[in-house]
């Protein structure tokens, strides 16, 4: 079969014989969903990897890895799945007379209680605090079994978001946007002079003057290019 | 097609650039996206074409069938245009039966090609009053990444102009190229953040106003206009849109004209 | 079926009207990410073939009616452009699209671990832009990919294929003149890693023999066209 080198556990140990270190400059292998992974025996199946009949299996496209014996696919791509403690940028989307509706990129809505609002709503009169189409800045409270689930707006920074720009970008890329320790964030605003908080649903909040947000705007596209580029790269 | 939810944000981040003269992507205010126009990339039409601007891709394929003659035009054939934007182009995009977005797409594509006699309908008869040519125009998007006015309307009259009547396989004779004289092109000009600018992406469509589309043929002949979405604007804008319009229409049936060559 | 007709479909040397032998797939080529708005996409060159497939999703299911409390549910919907067949094809409803929608979503359903996502839909979009027999597979095939690019989390990829039997010799990967005049169509959808069947359709004539040979045909091919699914996910966008 013409499959390509399949990456698996087996193999991955580089060079120097079974057992030792992987070399930290080749790049993790590929891998397509249903590829075999190897035995399962002394590791645990972690993100994007199922074990099965003793064996490892991937789910989805990405980058295989092994941390601590939790063998795990970075995906390629992958859609918002919301988690307690995420940030996010919501758009409201619809209200009754207590909660607010908020569209925050993932498969469902997520409700926002009067209660957790930003400041004295009123029953009946939440509109005025919050309106349809505005931006919110909120983080997940509560992720229930089916998976809908409850933002707040109680928490230092949450607010209301009136001024600058929000743009989107695929959530996986996030890690390089941010870069190693916060890097590639700090860079970006300390050139661009802009405000600029990541969402983890891929909702980036740039606020400046107009031309920080586009100069920011820039660097944000520059970058992803980049990592499109740099991600297809040595792979043919 | 679902109606998404305008960001109250983005409608102020496009009216501040605005006032910038600036556009969201860098671009000019009367700048189009990169267009690239294939020819005869569908082999089961008589004639095709694939237009891709930015992210917007729409395929254009022409088919014929015969028809009997309307009994008030007795020597004459027919054109019927017919635009379809099905789910796979785009998340609002919505599956049944055609919505009325989609309707008024392929109708004011459909009226540029007609008005501007571009196809003689009369050469499509085969026999007066019993056997004509139908040629059917069928507009496809696969990606919609806002404008797809002018996607179809550029992939629509260059997919004609490569089209070659298929008469031997009806047996009515031997293939000939259509024959379609003239080159009508479309430019849309939606208004952002209170100005008309050309070749809006998909989210200066969201976060804009009302849109203006312009149907120019040669010697920039108008042969058709469409206002399309709630505003209001001032024959000022129209004069200087159609202005703009002019000299871009033009460089669309350059490009046109050179890819037929090439081919 | 329509007999043997007037078409020669193999010649006294085994060679068929396209050229290959009579175990030769035709040449396959799959990329990624064609419809850019997508959240997962994929294209599909099968000899004439053409196929798109495009997915939306995990979304909130529409109607509610259609939701599942335990699992999502995949709306699939394959369709034909009216350009895409020698006689043009006209838009609208349609039985054929209708049962090859819902087959394709049974086959798909085998393997995406839709008790990930409750109560949600992936929407799966497959578009034939033109057809050279054979098209159901491609849609199956190229939805695959396309999903597996999305980042749906899928215990392994659907391969697709049709063997059949024309002028009563096995034949694999049936181009359009033999499903034309050929006697009989084997399309399966085969899990490339465990050999386990989630797709399988026949009709025509076949004796045991014959039926066997198209089978082993299909588990073949089956191997060349998942090589080439697995080298356009590795392989990246182009």
């Amino acid at each position: 079969m013409k499959g390509g080198w399949v990456a698996r556990l087996d193999n991955m140990s580089g060079d120097n014989g079974a057992g030792g270190p992987r070399r930290s400059r080749q790049a993790p292998p590929l891998v397509a969903p249903g590829d075999d992974l190897g035995d399962s025996g002394g590791y645990e199946a972690g993100h994007g990897v199922l074990a099965i009949n003793g064996r490892l299996r991937a789910l989805k496209q990405g980058r295989m890895s092994n941390r601590g014996g939790t063998v795990s696919i970075e995906p390629r791509r992958t859609a918002y799945v919301p988690r307690p403690s995420d940030l996010v940028i919501g758009y409201i989307e619809g209200c009754t007379s207590n909660i607010w509706f908020i569209d925050i990129g993932a498969p469902f809505n997520a409700i926002l209680p009067m209660s957790l609002g930003p400041s004295k709503a009123e029953f009946g009169g939440i509109r005025k605090v919050l309106d349809i189409g505005d931006a919110i800045l909120c983080r997940v409270q509560e992720v229930e079994e089916n998976h809908s689930s409850v933002v707040t707006m109680k928490g230092m920074g949450l607010r209301a978001i009136r001024t600058g720009s929000v743009e989107d970008i695929d959530p996986h890329l996030l890690g390089r946007l941010i870069g190693r320790g916060g890097n590639n964030l700090r860079q970006l605003k300390e050139d661009t002079e802009c405000r600029v908080i990541a969402g983890d649903n891929g909702r980036i909040w740039l606020d400046g003057d107009l031309s920080g947000i586009v100069d920011a705007r820039d660097r944000l596209n520059m970058l992803l290019t980049e990592a499109k580029i740099e991600e297809y790269r040595g792979d043919a | 097609m679902a109606i998404p939810l305008v960001p109250k944000l983005l409608r102020a981040h496009l009216a501040e650039l605005a006032a910038e003269d600036q556009r969201h992507d860098g671009r000019g205010r009367f700048v189009g996206r990169d267009t690239e126009l294939k020819l005869n990339c569908l082999p089961r039409a008589e004639g095709s074409a694939k237009v891709r601007m930015g992210d917007t891709i729409v395929y254009a394929g022409v088919k014929f069938q015969i028809m009997t003659p309307y009994p008030d035009r007795p020597n004459q054939g027919g054109l019927m245009c017919s635009a379809e934007v099905r789910p796979v182009a785009g998340r609002n995009w919505e599956p049944g039966p055609p919505s009325p977005e989609s309707i008024e797409l392929g109708r004011v594509v459909d009226r540029g090609i007609r008005e501007s006699g571009c196809i003689n309908t009369e050469d499509l008869c085969l026999i007066p009053g019993e056997k004509a040519w139908q040629v059917i125009l069928d507009l496809f998007a696969v990606s919609d990444d806002g404008n797809l006015f002018d996607a179809f309307a550029l992939a629509g009259i260059a997919a004609l102009k490569s089209a070659v009547v298929p008469a031997e396989r009806f047996e009515v004779g031997e293939d000939r190229p259509l024959g379609v004289a003239k080159t009508p092109v479309m430019c849309s000009y939606h208004k952002v953040g209170g100005r008309f600018v050309y070749d809006a992406d998909k989210r200066e469509e969201l976060g804009g106003d009302e849109r203006i589309h312009i149907t120019l043929g040669d010697d920039d002949h108008v042969h058709s206009l469409q206002k399309g979405l709630k505003g209001i604007f001032t024959a000022t804008d129209f004069a200087e849109i159609m202005d703009q319009a002019r000299s871009r229409c033009a460089e669309l049936r350059n490009l046109i004209d050179e890819k037929l060559e090439g081919e | 079926m329509g007999g043997y007709g007037d078409v020669q479909c193999i010649d006294e040397n085994g060679i068929r009207l396209d050229g290959r032998t009579k175990d030769e797939v035709r040449p396959v080529h799959i990329e990624t990410g064609v419809v850019p708005v997508a959240d997962g996409s994929a294209r599909m060159t099968w000899g004439l073939n053409d196929v798109i497939a495009a997915v939306y999703g995990p979304m909130e299911a529409h109607p509610r009616k259609i939701q599942r409390q335990d699992r999502a549910v995949l709306d699939v919907r394959y369709n034909m452009a009216p350009f895409s067949t020698t006689d043009r094809i006209r838009p609208g409803f349609n039985r054929r699209s209708r049962e090859i929608s819902k087959v394709t979503a049974e086959a798909l359903e085998s393997v995406v671990l839709t008790e990930l996502y409750p109560r949600s839909k992936i929407r799966v979009e497959i578009e034939i832009i033109c057809a050279e027999a054979g098209t159901r597979c491609a849609g199956i095939t190229a939805a695959s990919v396309a999903l597996a690019h999305a980042g749906i989390p899928m215990s392994d990829m659907v391969v697709s294929v049709a063997s059949g039997k024309v002028h009563d010799i096995v034949v694999c990967d049936l181009n359009k003149e033999e499903d034309n005049y050929g006697e009989a169509d084997l399309p399966m959808g085969i899990l490339p890693n465990s050999g386990e069947l989630v797709f399988l359709q026949m009709d025509g004539d076949l004796s045991p023999d014959q039926f066997q040979e198209a089978w082993d045909y299909n588990m073949e091919a089956a191997k060349v066209i998942h090589a080439e699914m697995v080298r356009a996910l590795k392989g990246g966008d182009e």
